[in-house]
């Protein structure tokens, strides 16, 4: 859910950024991160605690606290709360440590 | 090796007011952040800033964060990198960095450590649900991207950034169910409280949550009033259907690099957290290394500004660089500070400075 309107701030319309999520295109718009954009998409569970599988959601979406890693593109264990969503990106959700192939 | 007089490590208000008088002594400086922005968290505030008008009073956050990087334009001896993560501070001065998956060192004459802080997190049950946020990212995600959070939300805590945060929900569109506070007292400024109240918004001291309630995501929390020996009354809990919970239970300053350069360390409450020892000039007890803002510290970002703007004429001294107008500058950001430091909140960085001062070693509650 994107705010509409806001007695201060101004979001004006931006450019759709198509990236992949668990397999399906899904989309964002340009100078999102990849948790805003999947926020935005009502998608808050972004990876499951190594031992427990708890889902887990980001809680400080400034790059502290590590629970909003993801697989992007591959590469497991990116901070999705600070990296910015590119066009084609393939993000998934991370269920271990992260296995680099 | 790239070497520069000075690395500041952080861009936020405190590393770009540094910045600034370290620039006008006419030193080099390499100014590095880890987001893709400079500014800090005033970025996303929304909210316009009380003091004087040297303190930037009456002006949103973000327009703030625009000034102060106005003011560094003209440099040209500043380098500025983004997205370039520091990860590891040696006491030869060496900087190692990630920058776009590549590792780089830069070496520096001085380094002012301007790290910031990290939010603090609160002990209940399945607090690791998604839905469950710190303040400070409810208002990222708000205000920095026009993303909601939810639609109904529980703050927990009322000090000012609780206080603000749940404003800042409401201006979104976002229902504010309650604040909850622990202690039988609002935690934050009055002017913050009342605009709360008057929205009808109610703030439940001597309240605690207790547990989330949720299969994969947050649907409702439990809340229990507490007595004045901070245990729980029976009876008392209460359910609240809400699908965002914000924790604002305070900052820490961020540590890590000068805990890893091996500076003399102290644990001080009322500073947040764990700070290095420093003397008057913001040094620590290595001499090269100086520290600045919420991480030698929590305040606002007010004072984070005049202790970067100090810390710059301060590092110019020390590299025998004084800038040219040292004294008169000085004198007026002690004099700015110690003005902040005089409001009803500064009494807490008062006793924790003096603690810090006192330099014994032993842990303190």
């Amino acid at each position: 859910m994107r705010i509409d309107k806001h007695p201060i701030l101004e979001f004006p319309k931006k450019n759709e950024v198509f990236f992949m999520f668990e397999g399906e295109q899904v989309s964002g718009y340009e100078g999102d991160t990849i948790a805003s954009a999947l926020h935005a998409l009502d998608v808050k569970i972004l990876s499951y605690s190594i031992k427990e599988h708890r889902p887990r959601g980001f809680y400080c979406a400034i790059g502290n606290c590590a629970s909003c890693k993801m697989i992007v593109n591959g590469i497991p264990n990116v901070k999705t709360c600070i990296t910015p969503l590119t066009t084609g990106m393939v993000v998934e959700r991370q269920k271990n440590k992260g296995v680099i192939k | 090796m790239i070497h520069k007089d000075l690395i500041i490590i952080g861009g936020g208000p405190s590393g770009l007011s540094a910045a600034k008088t370290a620039l006008e002594s006419g030193i080099s400086v390499l100014i590095l952040e880890r987001s893709n922005h400079l500014g800090g968290q005033l970025v996303k505030q929304t909210h316009k800033f009380f003091g004087s008008k040297e303190q930037y009073a009456k002006t949103r956050g973000y327009d703030i964060a625009q000034k102060l990087l106005l003011d560094l334009k003209h440099f040209e001896n500043l380098t500025i990198k983004t997205e370039s993560t520091v990860v590891g501070l040696y006491s030869d001065n060496v900087v190692t960095v990630l920058s776009a998956d590549k590792y780089e060192r830069y070496q520096a004459k001085a380094i002012i450590v301007a790290a910031g802080a990290s939010e603090k997190f609160l002990a209940f049950e399945n607090n690791d649900l998604p839905g469950i946020y710190g303040a400070g990212a409810i208002q990222t995600l708000m205000n920095l991207y026009g993303v909601l959070p939810g639609k109904e939300a529980v703050m927990v805590g009322s000090g000012n950034i609780g206080l603000i945060v749940s404003y800042q929900l409401i201006q979104a569109g976002v229902k504010v169910k309650a604040i909850i506070e622990a202690s039988s007292k609002i935690g934050g400024y009055k002017v913050h409280a009342s605009k709360i109240a008057r929205l009808g918004i109610p703030i439940l001291t001597s309240t605690t949550i207790k547990k989330a309630i949720g299969e994969t995501k947050l649907e409702s929390i439990e809340i229990v009033l507490l007595d004045e020996n901070w245990k729980e009354i029976e009876g008392t809990s209460k359910n609240i259907k809400v699908d965002t919970l914000c924790i604002s239970v305070g900052l820490t300053p961020m540590h890590q690099l000068i805990s890893m350069i091996g500076a003399e360390m102290k644990f001080v409450s009322e500073l947040g957290g764990f700070v290095p020892i420093i003397n008057e000039h913001h040094q620590t007890s290595i001499n090269s290394v100086f520290i600045c803002g919420d991480a030698i510290g929590i305040e606002e970002a007010s004072s984070a500004m005049m202790e970067g703007y100090l810390t710059g004429l301060y590092v110019s001294k020390y590299l025998k660089h004084e800038h040219p107008e040292y004294e008169k500058e000085t004198i007026k950001y002690e004099k700015q500070l110690s003005m902040l430091r005089d409001g009803p909140f500064g009494s807490k960085t008062k006793v924790g400075l003096q603690k810090l001062k006192e330099g014994n070693l032993h842990v303190e509650s």
